[in-house]
């Protein structure tokens, strides 16, 4: 094939061919070994494991979506999207996914809700749910998730109590403690209000520049005119009063008064 | 030994005591100038008693040999006593406290690698063995390998990653009983230890820095100066040949172990140029051709990566013991090198430089 390198996958035989052509005289130290522990195939693509029923179209010509990986759901998705849109601040607690040895399922058991090996989380609420679904009788869904929840809401009550406890007892021995999240969250407001204030002053300001620098006369001239004399506005209109056109008409591309 | 005592010299010098001067003040303005006072009042009282007590006590000052200038024996100041007494009171509260239940710690996969028969799912899984890439850049080839798709990412089937790791374990230790010269290659940061270690355990080479292009095909030029060395089947070296040696060729490994195929594509074409077997690992992105044996696994963990190169290793290391338990039994299981000058009698039958025999095609 063209666009293929099958070189490594034939080294054996390429050694086979070397050593019956006498290019070499003894063969390596690892031509048995490969030649009794074989490569596996390659390139072969077989269908996909299937983890999800296939719709077989009424005419098929290419099998193209036969060979192409499926993807993986289970039961706990649901729930899950569920639970976390219900509580979505869950998602904010910080989650451990490094395992010890792989086999955190087999330590479990769901008929209470706190396990050893894991922490309580919103995962805790959907397996402890499905055991209830699949253990209890006339149990339906949305009672295992309400039961669930309910349990899980007593734990983190105790969590809080346990955390605020903890705080007051630290502080009566002594610790103190920097500011809280909150505290930073509202200093880091503040600076950036400034730090807005500071730059809508300075809008403000050319704005304001740029109104000025649209007039001739600027505001302060404007204000000036309003104050003038009549007398003075009467002869300075007589000066230019031959260029500027009659009453009546309307001044279309007319004359333009010349300094 | 020189005993300073400074009261007989002293005496007449030591100050009295500072007289204290306290101010009380009970307004609410406090007076921060008098705080400061007395604080510093205080300060130097405590330093004034601290020296005092000082030049009382008796200081050992251990006298220096002029000659040997070592210093005089520690058993006259207490220091081994001190340290026994710590050992003892170790000993008492070592086992008191909670009991940590067995958990993943990173160091003993260097330290205390996996064996080939320590290899399951479990062990797999727990690596991040099962992580592949996004589902936009893999590899069709690796179709076989994929178990499925999970948030966007392929996800590697770890029944064929099992497979395919015994099936590379197996090759290593029968190229290892066989007398090869095993090459472990990781050039990613934070491979080097594992690479090395494995090597160790399989008699190896290894390489954590960059593969110099040509270091196979233009070996000659690249690696000529490097020393090589003729053994015996109990590994012990025979001197003497050094002349011979460098009319040689320039070794070459007789089996490559890849930790990151990827980065060392220009490394398996040069071995498969040269019929030179590899084993790398796979990841969904990689191309499975350019190795002999793949193993698909995730090669972006590196505790991935350290489990199946202690794996590899461990697998290397009972070939060499196969081999040299064989040796010891009298049987000699690699071809040994014919070599021109006459052999010294000790280690005469298995003398071997690594590589294959005389090879016509030299570089």
């Amino acid at each position: 094939m063209g666009r293929y390198d099958f070189r490594p996958l034939r080294v054996h035989q390429t050694t086979t061919q070397l050593l019956n052509a006498d290019r070499i005289s003894t063969p390596p130290p690892w031509y048995n070994v490969v030649g009794s522990i074989t490569p596996a195939q390659t390139l072969v693509r077989s269908q996909a494991l299937p983890h999800r029923q296939r719709k077989l179209p009424p005419k098929t010509k290419k099998a193209s979506k036969l060979f192409q990986p499926q993807k993986i759901s289970y039961e706990e998705d649901r729930l899950r999207k569920e639970f976390f849109k219900d509580h979505p601040w869950e998602l904010a607690r910080p989650r451990l996914v490094i395992e010890n040895d792989g086999k955190d399922s087999h330590k479990t058991d769901w008929s209470h809700i706190q396990q050893k090996e894991k922490a309580l989380s919103g995962e805790s609420v959907v397996q402890r749910q499905l055991w209830l679904r699949h253990n209890v009788p006339n149990m339906s869904s949305a009672q295992a998730y309400d039961q669930a929840r309910k349990e899980f809401y007593d734990l983190r009550l105790q969590e809080e109590v346990e955390r605020r406890v903890a705080k007051e007892e630290a502080t009566s021995t002594g610790a103190y403690f920097g500011p809280s999240s909150l505290d930073i969250g509202m200093k880091l407001e503040d600076k950036e209000y400034e730090r807005w204030k500071a730059w809508a002053q300075r809008q403000v300001e050319l704005r304001n520049q740029r109104n000025a620098a649209m007039y001739t006369g600027g505001v302060q001239s404007e204000d000036a005119a309003l104050e003038s004399d009549e007398k003075e506005s009467d002869a300075a209109v007589e000066e230019v009063s031959d260029q500027i056109p009659a009453q009546g008409q309307s001044a279309l591309g007319g004359a333009i008064v010349h300094p | 030994m020189i005993i300073r005592s400074a009261i007989r010299r002293h005496s007449h010098r030591i100050p009295t005591l500072p007289q204290l001067s306290w101010t009380r003040s009970l307004a609410t303005e406090v007076d921060t100038e008098t705080i400061e006072q007395s604080l510093d009042n205080s300060l130097r009282e405590t330093h004034s008693i601290e020296s005092q007590i000082q030049e009382k006590t008796i200081q050992i000052v251990p006298q220096i040999d002029a000659r040997t200038h070592a210093t005089q024996s520690l058993e006259q100041d207490g220091t081994a006593e001190t340290y026994q007494q710590h050992r003892r009171r170790q000993k008492l509260t070592n086992p008191m406290g909670s009991t940590i239940s067995p958990h993943y710690e990173p160091h003993t996969l260097l330290t205390h690698p996996p064996r080939p028969s320590d290899i399951t799912l479990e062990l797999l899984l727990a690596s991040q063995a099962h992580l592949g890439h996004k589902t936009s850049h893999w590899n069709p080839m690796n179709s076989r390998y994929i178990f499925g798709i999970r948030q966007g990412i392929h996800v590697i089937s770890l029944d064929v990653t099992a497979a395919y790791l015994r099936r590379a374990c197996r090759v290593v230790s029968g190229v290892a009983e066989k007398g090869g010269l095993i090459l472990f290659v990781g050039t990613r940061p934070g491979q080097d230890r594992c690479v090395v270690k494995a090597a160790e355990m399989a008699g190896g080479c290894h390489l954590f820095e960059r593969w110099t292009p040509g270091s196979i095909t233009n070996g000659h030029q690249i690696l000529g100066r490097c020393r090589t060395k003729v053994v015996d089947e109990f590994d012990r070296e025979i001197p003497g040949f050094d002349e011979e040696l460098e009319d040689r060729p320039v070794l070459k490994p007789d089996l490559v172990v890849c930790l990151n195929p990827i980065e060392n594509w220009v490394m398996l074409h040069e071995c498969g140029l040269n019929a030179i077997p590899t084993i790398g690992i796979v990841d969904t992105d990689a191309n499975p051709t350019w190795v002999t044996y793949p193993i698909p696994a995730n090669d972006d963990s590196l505790r991935c990566v350290q489990v199946i190169a202690g794996a590899l290793g461990r697998a290397g290391e009972e070939g060499q013991a196969k081999r040299k338990e064989k040796a010891a039994a009298g049987n000699i299981t690699y071809d040994p090198v014919k070599l021109g000058r006459a052999m010294p009698t000790r280690g005469a039958r298995g003398a071997r430089t690594g590589g294959s025999g005389d090879d016509a095609r030299s570089q």
